[in-house]
């Protein structure tokens, strides 16, 4: 299994925890979905799990688009914790269309030792459509935290993929913002050819290069972030739906901007705020247009719950 | 130290007014200053921080392995890196500058220098590949017999220049604040080497949003002074 161990950032943290040894039994959490098309309905078909990370099964709750397997992440471990590995594997077949959400925000829980990584894979065939929509990611004090992601798709395929990022647990104790040690996210695209598309990487040390200033994250808080992989003709149109009013709302605050991806790749959202809510409103507003657009179906209404 | 010739084109190629049209940049500025995100010298010495920390942890990294591929006389590599800087461009407007003033770069060199690396990869775009000015910028520099930390100075010298630039016909500072900020700024330049000289393509990295949101909206400002 390929290792984020080595990645340059991590050199400070090698030690290892009180607790269980990094990448012990019970911390390495593997996942692997596979979604094939079968009729007129897209099934998960392959199915493997190892906790901490769960899936049970497709559930079809989606009534705009009632072919869609809706798939609910969950962690056993409340969160990742110093010395988790994880690693998801995403396989949607030909024509196949899928949901990807997790149960809860993601909590990188506190750390004295150690890290926790994350490595995701996304595969897609000929006209597949996935939406990999997770709740948002919440570093802890002191977390130290590495995502990789790759995806791989054809020019006929189309992932939509949405990520909110807040400052840590801002309204616990005397609030906790920017207090982790590191949060470090790498989100590369290519061609089924291995011809790359984009490359985006952060790596957020608010202990060596402060986060809360100009050019960083200004006066906000909680941001989000979109990636839109489709063909440039669905791209032009979301395009053209949501470019062209970037906000800039001092009242809210809420900043956002669109801009078209290198390599003609699709379309990456940005969203800016001070509070979780109307960044998912931002968030959620753009992937109602892009499915419009990518599928012909629109999004139903929200569960007033999430 | 450099000897005479090297200072002598590390001065000339490294000018904030080398004909790369660097002038019709602002690098986010014009937006920030509309939104009133910077507004005075405190606040545009920051700007300017952020942007050097970012072309430091970027660009600045894709700079040094153009200088080292150039070194080698290895086009291979100089193509890989163009292309690492170019996939990172997330911005439209940031992709533009990177390659418009890339593309400068290398025509004005093959006219002033001649034969060169530079003028064999400007030839070879047909792989897809356009040349970015950091990459064109490491490899001329090596080229011309610079060493790679006055590369790398020289072009932290030309980020927070462009902004500063900007800055004097955009708001209320004169030139002698933008040089007092260049030179405060400045003094980070050998630190942030130190950080950029270890890291591979792989590691490039920026955490902007602020300036992503700023350039993405720029695109669509009715109206502009500059091309970001």
């Amino acid at each position: 299994m390929i290792s984020l161990d080595s990645v340059r950032e991590l050199a400070p943290y090698q030690d290892q925890p009180a607790q269980l040894p990094a990448g012990a039994n019970g911390k390495v959490g593997v996942l692997r979905l596979g979604f094939a098309r079968r009729g007129d309905r897209t099934i998960l078909a392959d199915l493997y799990r190892q906790s901490p990370l769960l899936v049970q099964r497709a559930l079809y709750w989606d009534e705009e688009m009632p072919d869609l397997p809706c798939v609910m992440v969950l962690t056993t471990s409340g969160g990742v914790l110093q010395g988790d590995r994880l690693r998801m594997d995403v396989d949607v077949g030909p024509g196949a269309r899928a949901h990807v959400v997790t149960q809860s925000a993601t909590k990188i829980q506190e750390m004295d030792a150690n890290y926790g990584t994350q490595i995701q894979s996304f595969t897609l065939a000929d006209d597949a459509y996935v939406e990999f929509l997770p709740e948002p990611v919440i570093p802890f004090r002191r977390s130290r935290f590495v995502s990789h992601t790759r995806v791989r798709l054809p020019r006929s395929a189309t992932m939509l993929y949405a990520e909110v990022l807040q400052p840590g647990r801002k309204y616990y104790g005397d609030g906790e913002i920017f207090a982790y040690d590191l949060f470090s996210s790498e989100l590369r695209a290519e061609r089924p050819d291995g011809r790359g598309l984009f490359v985006e990487k952060f790596v957020v040390t608010p202990g060596r290069f402060p986060v809360a200033r100009l050019g960083v994250m200004e006066r906000f808080h909680v941001f989000g972030n979109v990636v839109l992989l489709t063909d440039p003709e669905r791209a032009a149109r979301v395009h053209e739906r949501t470019a062209a009013d970037p906000v800039w709302d001092e009242e809210t605050p809420l900043a956002t901007a669109v801009s078209r991806l290198p390599n003609d790749a699709g379309l990456i959202f940005k969203v800016l705020g001070r509070e979780t809510e109307p960044v998912r409103a931002a968030v959620r507003a753009f992937c109602v247009v892009a499915r419009e657009e990518a599928t012909g179906c629109t999004f139903p209404p929200a569960f007033s719950w999430r | 130290m450099p000897t005479m010739d090297e200072a002598l084109r590390l001065l000339q190629f490294g000018d904030s007014v080398f004909p790369v049209g660097a002038f019709s940049f602002s690098n986010g500025l014009e937006m920030a200053v509309q939104h009133g995100s910077v507004h005075d010298r405190a606040t545009l010495q920051e700007y300017v921080r952020t942007v050097t920390r970012l072309a430091a942890t970027g660009d600045g990294v894709a700079l040094l392995a153009g200088h080292r591929a150039a070194a080698a006389g290895d086009l291979d590599r100089v193509r890989r890196a163009d292309e690492a800087v170019h996939l990172r461009k997330i911005n439209e407007e940031m992709r533009t500058m990177s390659v418009r003033m890339g593309r400068k770069l290398a025509e004005a060199a093959t006219r002033i220098v001649g034969e060169s690396l530079l003028r064999k990869r400007v030839g070879d775009t047909g792989a897809g590949v356009p040349v970015t000015y950091p990459v064109a910028l490491g490899v001329l520099f090596a080229e011309l017999g610079v060493g790679e930390e006055q590369a790398f100075a020289a072009h932290q010298y030309g980020a927070a220049s462009m902004v500063l630039g900007a800055a004097i016909r955009l708001m209320r500072v004169d030139h002698l604040d933008a040089q007092s900020i260049l030179f405060a700024v400045n003094e980070h330049v050998a630190d942030d080497y130190q950080d950029a000289r270890t890291a591979t393509l792989d590691d490039m990295q920026g955490f902007a949003p602020h300036l992503d949101v700023l350039a993405g909206a720029h695109q669509h400002a009715h109206v502009r002074m500059f091309m970001s």
